[in-house]
């Protein structure tokens, strides 16, 4: 068997909440990061706030979390974090988020490949059916890669934000099992 | 849809940690009992002791890998006794553990309709692919019980158990969602 936490350029590996809590304190400074990762208001947060979250949240039910750092493979630095959120075990749906902090591995194909790798543990060691996941308008790099590692569009939630004064859909994207497993064929 | 939490014979409820307590008391002081729910030694505990336990359970909430009834009859609304399920959830496979205290009902229909109802819940709404139980080979009424609920009798680990100065084996039984599936004659679930 092969080692479900390796990809072309990167790692899942562990997360540890004073060094991912030092990294959230330094990306929270960028404020367009930040517009990416999520919905909620941009603001900034001290190493020592960010740990104690961190703390927090890594004590939840590991049967329906499993959140990983992202490192790189030739030099083992941390990139970002991504986290596979099981919000619904009788229907084995998943929701996936996922942010690259360091702004200069942009664009470059590890947001896609760490992507990949995730997928893969999603359905081949959590055994789910679909993962979800949701992302804005105005971030049509994600969007491309998301659709690279597979995802499909499935809805959107019409003028669901509202940034630098105008209004942005939220897009609704998915994964099924089986679209997976025939993306697999002849690898 | 069909009722979830109502059988033929007996109701599910909410396990209350104060009343579960008050009358575990009393089953537990019936050894036959205690020796047929598990292979632990049998053991006498305080009302406390007992109502502190479920209490903590309680407290540690809702989780997706634990479901916990406790079983009432229709007729009485007397608490008879209880089932849980242990899920694996990666694997969909539950385990189930079922008691009735009430040794007056024993023999009567009400551990398999509590069967009936506990297997409902884990294909129909926790969308298992298996479920599975172990009991010992002096429980002859059990057996035939989990036979009637759907089990098929998989495998035995022989002599693993020693209970009244003999050895015992300890049985294993299974039930896949295909075969409930096709017991449930079509109806929809």
């Amino acid at each position: 068997m092969r080692d479900i936490y390796k990809g072309n350029l990167v790692r899942l590996s562990a997360m540890d909440a004073e060094e991912a809590g030092k990294a959230f304190a330094r990306w929270s400074r960028d404020s367009e990061f930040r517009r990416l990762l999520d919905s909620g208001i941009s603001s900034l947060t001290s190493s020592k706030a960010a740990q104690t979250w961190l703390e927090k949240e890594l004590e939840e039910d590991s049967i329906r979390q499993y959140w990983f750092s992202i490192r790189k493979l030739d030099d083992n630095q941390l990139l970002g974090d991504i986290d596979l959120n099981v919000y619904n075990w009788s229907a084995r749906d998943a929701f996936v988020g996922l942010g690259i902090g360091e702004r200069e591995f942009w664009g470059r194909g590890y947001g896609t490949d760490v992507m990949r790798v995730l997928l893969r543990y999603a359905f081949t060691e959590v055994n789910l059916h679909r993962v979800t996941l949701t992302v804005f308008e105005y971030n049509p790099r994600a969007i491309r890669s998301y659709e690279k590692a597979g995802f499909r569009h499935e809805g959107r939630m019409r003028g669901a934000l509202n940034k630098e004064g105008r209004r942005w859909d939220i897009l609704v994207m998915g994964i099924l099992r089986e679209e997976w497993m025939q993306q697999q064929e002849g690898e | 849809m069909r009722n979830l939490f109502r059988g033929e014979l007996v109701r599910l409820t909410a396990e209350d940690p104060e009343v579960s307590a008050k009358i575990e008391v009393h089953w537990q002081r019936d050894s036959e009992y205690r020796r047929f729910l598990d292979a632990e030694p049998a053991m006498v505990v305080s009302e406390k002791w007992l109502k502190d336990w479920f209490e903590k359970r309680t407290e540690e909430g809702f989780s997706p890998s634990r479901y916990v009834f406790s079983a009432r009859t229709l007729a009485e609304d007397k608490l008879i006794g209880f089932f849980s399920l242990w899920v694996d959830l990666v694997h969909r496979e539950a385990w189930v553990g079922i008691g009735i205290g009430e040794r007056e009902v024993w023999g009567k229909g009400y551990g398999t309709d509590m069967m009936k109802l506990c297997l409902q819940y884990a294909f129909s709404e926790l969308n298992m692919h298996r479920v599975s139980l172990g009991l010992m080979d002096y429980n002859p009424r059990a057996l035939r019980s989990y036979e009637k609920a759907g089990f098929r009798l998989e495998g035995r680990t022989r002599g693993d158990v020693q209970r009244a100065g003999r050895r015992h084996d300890s049985l294993w039984m299974g039930i896949l969602r295909e075969e409930w599936l096709a017991m449930q004659g079509g109806e929809k679930v």
